[in-house]
């Protein structure tokens, strides 16, 4: 009935998934409940998609994403309230930098153990980072959080823009995630992409095929960190402070749960999950204090009965994701 | 519970229509003030609380005709103590619900990330929360106020009495982060000032209130009195472990605050004689008129009597009523401005003020100890008031070392 009704609207992303995503997300603000949680789907649908690229994709758990979202966003944020950079750009560049160092190195040791030694591995790793932030207060504000982060004005080819206004803020997301989008969705129609699910399916037989798996994961672990640490300086410029729970593994389990309740393996569901999520968490604490119950209990729903999540199920009728 | 009514807005109660003032308040605009706070999470019954003073405030003032003809509206959000969610709520109050001014945050770090939105948006914030750097540079700014007491206060407050009442040889026993480790330096500093000793320092994580491994060492080292800086949920399991190896016997507990709401779940089993300060509780009714008249109308709207943090949200709201009756504006400069110029207030407890350099509230706090289980009067009399540390701004850090020349 359900997946009848979406039909022609799933079919139709399917066969334009980047013309729309940009057509939603261009008037998104103007559907969601305010801009302020329009820039957080956008942001943690960016963090989802670059987990699931780890997970869904080349069958890798990771428990510790939060460490590459936390590299992205400490990054951003130093070199904005500590080195005082003057760029914009140079702040999210040095983000985006800690979190592929961060990611490399992670993979690199990381991926000499599999399935549940690999998940807490990169959960050791991740706490590890929670830990040095917590008690490196100095620099990092500690449980205080980083505070003091300038949102500086955009410069473009010698224009200056504010930030300032919430919707000013979320095109500057919107203008930096959709390439992003288009970028994975690129990486993943490749050869490269096509290695990533041969790995997941069998390990093995992709060995057997010639394909150096190691380089591959390690590769695939990066490119994840990447996305996910763009995501995390972009939320370090949007809240002008960066947490130290970001680094924690609640914020790890939080994007698991978005990324299986809107379908892991597919390619906008951990972006429709998180929407679901977040939008969610959001309503709901407005009239009960038990919200994280009811989320709990349509997660639940969602692994046991519909385990493909939200848009694997609305997309599951032979039309492939 | 009518927990929807709590949060989507806390307007006055129907009845209140009767009243000709208000019915004139409501052809205009209500003037909005954002509230973020923990409903979620360990410290939900302070947050429940603090929640309950913010709304007899409103309820008060709106009965009384609101402020400038106009009504007040609180928008309380769940911060669900957790920093980003703060923000995120204080982003939404200010850009989409318009708020005036901001009340709230209740944990320090959470507190912290709301602090910036204001700033960020030139909105007066009245911070609730117990922390040392919210009034001190480079976080605070000429619109954030502090209302709460702060760990210095509360620990130099606590070790003045200690010295002169309890003991001269200490030991420190701390929960491992922001507001643990400040009590610990700072009740150090004072107890080394005062001519007393500590013996030693005992850090533990936050939320894993294991000490077995710890006790036997601070019994050795034969100390008058520890203090524990075990706060919220880690209470309990500290006592409990205390009694379970004599230590409470062998010496005296105090810590640096008291909730009623912890310890009556705590039971007075395990708190009798715990020595603690705090910036109200309801015994003061007996000997104060203000708190009497506070305590009652908090009775009567709620059933059971204020723990100490509604004070702080009473006060907040009252605050930014009395800012805007000053100013004759909503501008949060002019409001800012107005209370720096008209610091005294007192609204439910007698004198307190806004230090000029810093907007720091300046207020008496009160030394209690938790009565034995004969003595405990009532459901609620937990408490005895056994000292008064009058408001005092030597207790502070000095404006010049919070980094205000």
């Amino acid at each position: 009935m359900i997946r009848g009704a979406f039909g022609p609207f799933t079919a139709w992303v399917t066969v334009h998934p980047i013309a729309s995503f940009v057509v939603f997300f261009a008037i998104f603000p103007f559907i969601a409940p305010y801009q302020a949680l329009a820039t957080q789907v956008l942001i943690f649908g960016l963090f989802a998609l670059g987990f699931n690229l780890l997970y869904g994709y080349t069958g890798l758990l990771s428990f510790g994403h939060a460490a590459y979202y936390g590299l992205g966003a400490y990054g951003a944020g130093l070199a904005l309230a500590k080195l005082k950079v003057t760029s914009l750009w140079l702040a999210l560049g040095i983000g985006l930098g800690a979190a592929v160092v961060g990611g490399a190195l992670v993979g690199f040791f990381c991926l000499r153990r599999r399935g549940i030694y690999f998940a807490m591995l990169t959960l050791a790793f991740a706490q590890m980072l929670y830990f040095i932030a917590f008690h490196a207060a100095d620099l990092t504000g500690g449980d205080d959080g980083l505070r003091g982060i300038p949102l500086l004005p955009l410069s473009l080819f010698g224009v200056s823009v504010s930030l300032r206004h919430p919707l000013a803020f979320y095109y500057f997301a919107y203008v930096l995630v959709v390439p992003a989008v288009a970028g994975l969705k690129r990486i993943l129609d490749s050869p490269f992409g096509a290695v990533l699910r041969a790995i997941r399916e069998n390990s093995d037989r992709a060995v057997a095929c010639g394909y150096d798996i190691n380089r591959v994961k390690l590769l695939s672990f990066v490119f994840s960190a990447l996305f996910t640490g763009l995501a995390g300086a972009l939320d370090a410029l949007r809240l002008t402070v960066v947490p130290v729970e970001s680094l924690y593994w609640s914020t790890s389990g939080q994007v698991v749960i978005m990324t299986l309740l809107g379908g892991a393996g597919t390619f906008f569901g951990p972006f429709v999950g998180a929407a679901t999520y977040l939008v969610l968490a959001d309503r709901l604490s407005l009239f009960i204090e038990a919200w994280p119950l009811v989320i709990g209990v349509i997660f639940m729903a969602f692994v046991l009965f519909l385990p493909r999540g939200i848009w694997g199920t609305l997309t599951s009728r032979g039309i492939g994701s | 519970m009518h927990r929807r009514g709590f949060l989507t807005t806390t307007a006055a109660g129907v009845t209140l229509l009767a009243f000709p003032a208000v019915l004139r308040a409501q052809s205009k605009e209500p003037i909005r003030i954002g509230f973020p706070l923990p409903l979620t999470g360990t410290f939900a019954a302070i947050a429940a609380d603090l929640q309950k003073g913010a709304q007899l405030a409103v309820e008060e003032i709106n009965a009384k005709g609101g402020v400038m003809g106009r009504k007040l509206e609180v928008l309380f959000r769940d911060d669900e103590l957790k920093p980003a969610v703060g923000a995120q709520r204080t982003k939404e109050l200010i850009e989409n619900q318009k708020v005036d001014f901001v009340v709230g945050g209740l944990a320090a770090h959470v507190q912290m990330a709301i602090n910036e939105q204001t700033k960020a948006a030139k909105k007066l914030y009245i911070s609730v929360s117990q922390s040392d750097e919210i009034s001190a540079k480079p976080d605070t700014s000429p619109l954030t106020f502090h209302e709460a007491l702060n760990p210095t206060i509360t620990s130099r407050a606590m070790a003045t009495y200690g010295m002169q009442n309890i003991g001269k040889k200490w030991w420190v026993v701390y929960a491992d982060y922001a507001w643990g480790k400040q009590n610990n330096v700072v009740f150090n500093a004072a107890i080394a000032k005062l001519g007393g000793t500590v013996l030693g320092s005992t850090p533990y994580p936050l939320g894993k209130p294991e000490f077995s491994a710890h006790l036997p060492k601070i019994q050795a080292a034969k100390p008058d009195a520890i203090y524990a800086v075990t706060p919220g949920a880690d209470n309990v399991p500290f006592l409990k472990q205390a009694i379970s190896f004599g230590l409470k016997k062998d010496a005296k507990i105090a810590q640096p605050l008291h909730f009623l709401y912890y310890t009556k779940e705590g039971g007075a089993e395990v708190f009798q004689d715990i020595y603690g300060a705090t910036h109200f509780c309801h015994e003061l009714a007996e000997t104060l008129p203000q708190a009497k008249r506070y305590v009652e109308a908090f009775t009567k709207r709620f059933n059971q009597p204020p723990d100490a943090y509604s004070g702080y949200g009473f006060n907040g709201i009252h605050e930014v009523a009395r800012g805007v009756e000053l100013a004759k504006s909503t501008d949060s400069d002019a409001v800012a401005n107005a209370l720096r110029k008209n610091r005294e207030y007192d609204h439910y407890k007698g004198k307190q003020w806004w230090r000029a350099c810093d907007n720091k509230s300046f207020q008496d706090l009160w030394i209690i100890r938790v009565r034995s289980p004969q003595q405990v009067k009532g459901e609620w009399g937990l408490f005895d008031v056994i000292g008064k540390v009058a408001a005092n701004e030597e207790l502070d850090r000095t404006c010049a070392e919070k980094g205000h020349a």
